[in-house]
């Protein structure tokens, strides 16, 4: 089974949030709760235990460059404005932190290359929670289980595309093998530079670019610095410090050592 | 492009003169099942087929009059008689003979605007005795959602064929004026009558699309409980009132009684058989019932019958057109075999078009439809919309008439010079060519024509409910309002108000303004605004925004203020209605609201009592301006007002 994976292109994005509503109809997830967030047109905040695709609405006071006739660009000389649109989701890392920080084996790997809780298995300790360097597990406050994304575990073992691609009209999400999309995207940031949209990048896209995460399995395609989009500049999966803490434990524990010997050895030498 | 306002057809003519030039501009309807329902019209001034109701008046009394009011001698329209005696023998059967003028004097007549501003008037004047309602909820999606109530509660009964019980079944129970004691649900007397609605996945049907073509969609599952869908609604209830006016002697009732209305029906709710609706539709020859293969087949002579003249074909050879799903690689591009669009299954309307004069394609590479010498036919990949075999060459007589007067380079067929034209002297009730006028509130005095400015063509409704600003510079209302959608709602929410997968997407009533508003004003980010016009005042959330800009007009600075519409009082989500704020004014051609461009106030704060103007609201005119501002030069007398007429108590 190959491994497979998303890249979300978001200048594609239009913010019709048809992702969020097929991905809660397909895995039957509860609403959030009925609240306006004044942030733009985005009331869901963020990913969370039942939200397990989110479209961010960005706005910039900034032109989109590519975009727009050069009538436009004198228009905005005095009122520059963009709006990016994000569809947000489960980066399922190469080196994921919840997987390692889990202390029961509820999390695993699966065949398609993506990281998948077991609702069975899982008993809401929520190291998880911590260990996620984008902030993308959540336990649910009714059962107290971890929860997020399966990369359509049950649809891909049918051969069917992801409910959030499936619904995406504009291809913005697209679903794939990983190697094909990484592909994808870096001809589709070549035709945005030759477009004119120098700032395109790819995020994530593999460990070179990612080092901390060791590349995802859900990449993007940005327009903007990451932190513009709420994602971490250089995200780090915890325990990929823990050989480092360690040895620096054991230099530690050695120098504690050398001392403690020095010091016998410098009293019986004493006068 | 979709405009709401007094000069929408002249920003759709604006959009036509570009298409004539350049082809490929689409006016997309802003809501699925408004081309079906032009094409098999709901509209009270159309028969299927964009074919004219008859006006009760000397010149359309009889089938030849009304023919001679809307054939034509050259173009297309020659074959008007046709479609309209194929469309009586599809409703009268055997009962429509050349003798009886194949029932035509039983057709209703219209006596004037019966357009649904005007009959909300007539509603609240205390004229009309029932409604029904099917997929709509005016009570929210119409302007001057109050006076509409207060039409509500004069009718004798209604009927709201809907999926939840929306503000329309419920405006005796959930209204403002109610909730502000000015209404007692006691002393309402219509009648309501709630009948749950099926879904599209629980019945079969079809789609009309904006390119005209029909795809059609297979019941996938029953409806549960008593939902039903419409044209079982229609039908039995078309049935029960056959047999109530069976034994009927009144000449006023032989319509009804000639009415064919024997279809077969399907399954434990005895749902009809919509096939059976389709060939009716699509035609056929009355002799042998066999489905006619399109329009060209139908005759005048009532050896014919057809539903909808435009969409005949779509069962021919007894096969539902409609239905068919062949994979596009299978086909050429155009894909001619998925679904069926009408005129005769034609993709692009006027395609001769993309061909020169001399019957070549403009481009290589767009070719689309040309002129085949070899075959002397036209040819394509589309069915070609242009007389078969009339050659690039051919030029008519001056004396021709009909289809004959078509020159051969002349693609726009439905027109009796086949021209497309930029000037049009007739058709159009406001004018041969675009305009600017200012909409009926506005902020500033008309910039191109000082004297004049509204659309002098427009259609008021002056009553003490529905009380309308001054045209321009109103100290009250300083403010533009515009109202919209959002991706997350449906119009008038009833599909999507009671699913919380879209109420928390966008879950609250709310505003848009600039930051320069918002600080003139006082509001911040989320607090709570009152929005004030002299019809309503209501209140919501303020998103302040840089994506609303203050402009620059007539050297003062105007702002707008941006209002979805979909909310209201009941649903998984509530919140107060825009279109409450909204007067009831209308455009001439097609009788559309003026909901894009009206005057208003923001206040910060929870301010608002739930005044409307329509029940006890009066307060909210006040101070009433002191000054007259005409909207029209003087002498215009063009603008049709609609006057309250309330019989005296």
């Amino acid at each position: 089974m190959g491994q497979m994976g998303f890249f979300t292109d978001t200048t594609l994005c239009i913010g019709c949030k048809a992702c969020e509503v097929a991905c809660k109809q397909w895995n039957q997830l509860p609403d959030d709760g009925f609240r306006l967030t004044g942030m733009s047109f985005d009331n869901t905040g963020q990913l969370g235990a039942s939200t397990w695709r989110h479209v961010a609405f960005i706005e910039r006071p900034e032109a989109l460059p590519g975009q727009g006739s050069p009538l436009d660009g004198a228009q905005l000389a005095d009122g520059a404005f963009s709006w990016l649109m994000m569809s947000d989701v489960c980066k399922h890392c190469e080196r994921a932190g919840c997987l390692e920080a889990c202390p029961t084996g509820a999390i695993l790997r699966t065949e398609f290359g993506s990281i998948y809780v077991q609702p069975d298995v899982c008993n809401g300790c929520g190291y998880c929670v911590t260990a996620c360097p984008f902030g993308v597990i959540d336990r649910r406050t009714d059962d107290g289980r971890a929860w997020k994304c399966t990369l359509c575990y049950d649809r891909l073992k049918e051969d069917l595309v992801p409910a959030c691609a499936k619904a995406c009209p504009t291809a913005s999400i697209q679903f794939g093998e990983i190697g094909e999309l990484k592909e994808r995207a870096r001809q589709r940031v070549d035709h945005l530079h030759e477009r004119g949209v120098g700032q395109a990048y790819l995020y994530g896209a593999d460990a070179a670019n990612q080092p901390g995460t060791e590349g995802l399995h859900a990449f993007f395609l940005l327009c903007d610095v990451p932190e513009k989009y709420n994602l971490p500049p250089d995200p780090v999966v915890p325990t990929k410090k823990l050989g480092e803490s360690w040895r620096a434990m054991a230099w530690g524990v050695a120098g504690l050592a050398a001392l403690a010997v020095g010091s016998v050895l410098s009293a019986r030498s004493g006068p | 492009m979709s405009e709401n306002s007094t000069t929408q057809s002249r920003y759709i003519k604006s959009y036509e003169i570009r298409r004539a030039y350049q082809g490929g501009v689409q006016y997309p309807p802003a809501i699925s099942g408004v081309q079906g329902a032009s094409d098999i019209p709901t509209l009270y001034d159309l028969l299927p087929g964009y074919l004219h109701m008859p006006r009760a008046r000397e010149e359309e009394l009889t089938l030849e009059r009304y023919v001679d009011s809307g054939g034509a001698r050259r173009g297309w329209w020659v074959h008007f008689p046709k479609y309209i005696v194929s469309l009586l023998k599809a409703w009268y059967g055997e009962a429509a003979t050349r003798e009886n003028d194949f029932g035509f004097a039983w057709l209703p007549q219209l006596t004037g605007n019966h357009s649904h501003m005007t009959t909300v008037a007539d509603m609240a004047d205390g004229k009309l005795k029932g409604y029904f309602v099917m997929g709509e909820n005016p009570a929210v999606g119409s302007m001057n959602g109050a006076l509409h109530r207060k039409g509500l509660r004069k009718l004798d009964w209604l009927v709201v064929r809907d999926f939840p019980l929306n503000e329309t079944a419920e405006f005796w129970r959930t209204a403002p004026e109610i909730a502000r004691g000015e209404v007692r649900t006691e002393d309402i007397q219509t009648e309501v009558f709630f009948f749950p609605a099926a879904t599209h996945t629980e019945k079969d049907g079809s789609f009309t699309n904006t390119q005209r073509m029909l795809q059609w969609h297979h019941k996938a599952i029953e409806a549960p409980g008593d939902c039903r869908s419409e044209l079982w609604f229609a039908y039995h209830l078309g049935k029960r009132l056959k047999a109530m006016y069976a034994g009927s002697s009144l000449e006023r009732d032989r319509g009804f009684q000639a009415l064919t209305w024997e279809y077969p029906v399907l399954g434990p709710h005895a749902e009809l058989d919509t096939e059976a609706v389709v060939k009716e539709v699509s035609g056929f020859t009355v002799a042998d019932g066999k489905p006619v293969p399109g329009f060209t087949k139908l005759a005048d002579d009532g050896s014919t019958a057809c539903g909808c003249w435009i969409y005949s074909g779509v069962y021919a050879e007894g096969v539902n057109q409609a239905a068919r799903r062949k994979p596009r690689s299978q086909q050429t591009w155009v894909a001619p075999e998925w679904g069926w669009a009408w005129p005769a299954n034609r993709r692009l309307l006027y395609n001769r078009a993309s061909a020169d004069p001399e019957g070549k394609p403009w481009s290589e590479r767009k070719r689309y439809v040309w002129w085949d010498e070899a075959q002397k036919r036209w040819s394509g990949y589309d069915v070609p919309d242009f007389v078969a075999d009339r050659p690039p060459s051919y030029r008519p007589s001056p004396d021709a008439r009909g289809l004959a007067a078509i020159s051969g380079i002349d693609p726009f067929i439905m027109q009796a010079d086949g021209k497309g034209w930029l000037f049009a002297p007739s058709g159009l009730l406001d004018g041969p060519l675009p305009s600017h006028y200012e909409p009926l509130e506005s902020v500033i005095p008309n910039p191109i024509y000082p004297e004049q400015q509204c659309n002098p063509a427009r259609d008021e409704y002056p009553r003490r409910d529905n009380p309308y600003h001054l045209p321009y510079d109103d100290p009250r209302f300083p403010y533009v309002l515009t109202t919209y959608r959002l991706t997350e709602h449906h119009t008038a929410g009833g599909m999507s108000r009671w699913l919380s997968w879209l109420c928390e997407l966008q879950p609250e009533m709310f505003c848009e303004i600039s930051r320069e508003l918002a600080r003139e004003r006082g509001v911040e980010n989320g607090g709570w605004v009152t929005i004030r016009t002299a019809r309503a005042e209501i209140e919501c959330r303020a998103l302040v925004t840089d994506r609303f800009k203050p402009m620059r007009a007539k050297g003062r600075v105007v702002h707008t203020i941006g209002l979805p519409y979909h909310w209201s009082y009941v649903g998984r989500v509530t919140g107060d209605p825009a279109n409450e704020l909204i007067a009831m004014v209308a455009d001439p051609n097609v009788s559309i609201q003026e909901s894009k461009a009206f005057t208003g106030n923001l206040f910060a704060g929870r301010l608002s009592f739930g005044r409307r103007a329509a029940t006890d609201g009066v307060e909210l005119r006040q101070p009433e301006p002191s000054r007259e501002q005409p909207r029209d030069k003087p002498g215009v007398q063009s603008p049709l007002r609609i006057p309250s007429q309330e019989p005296p108590r």
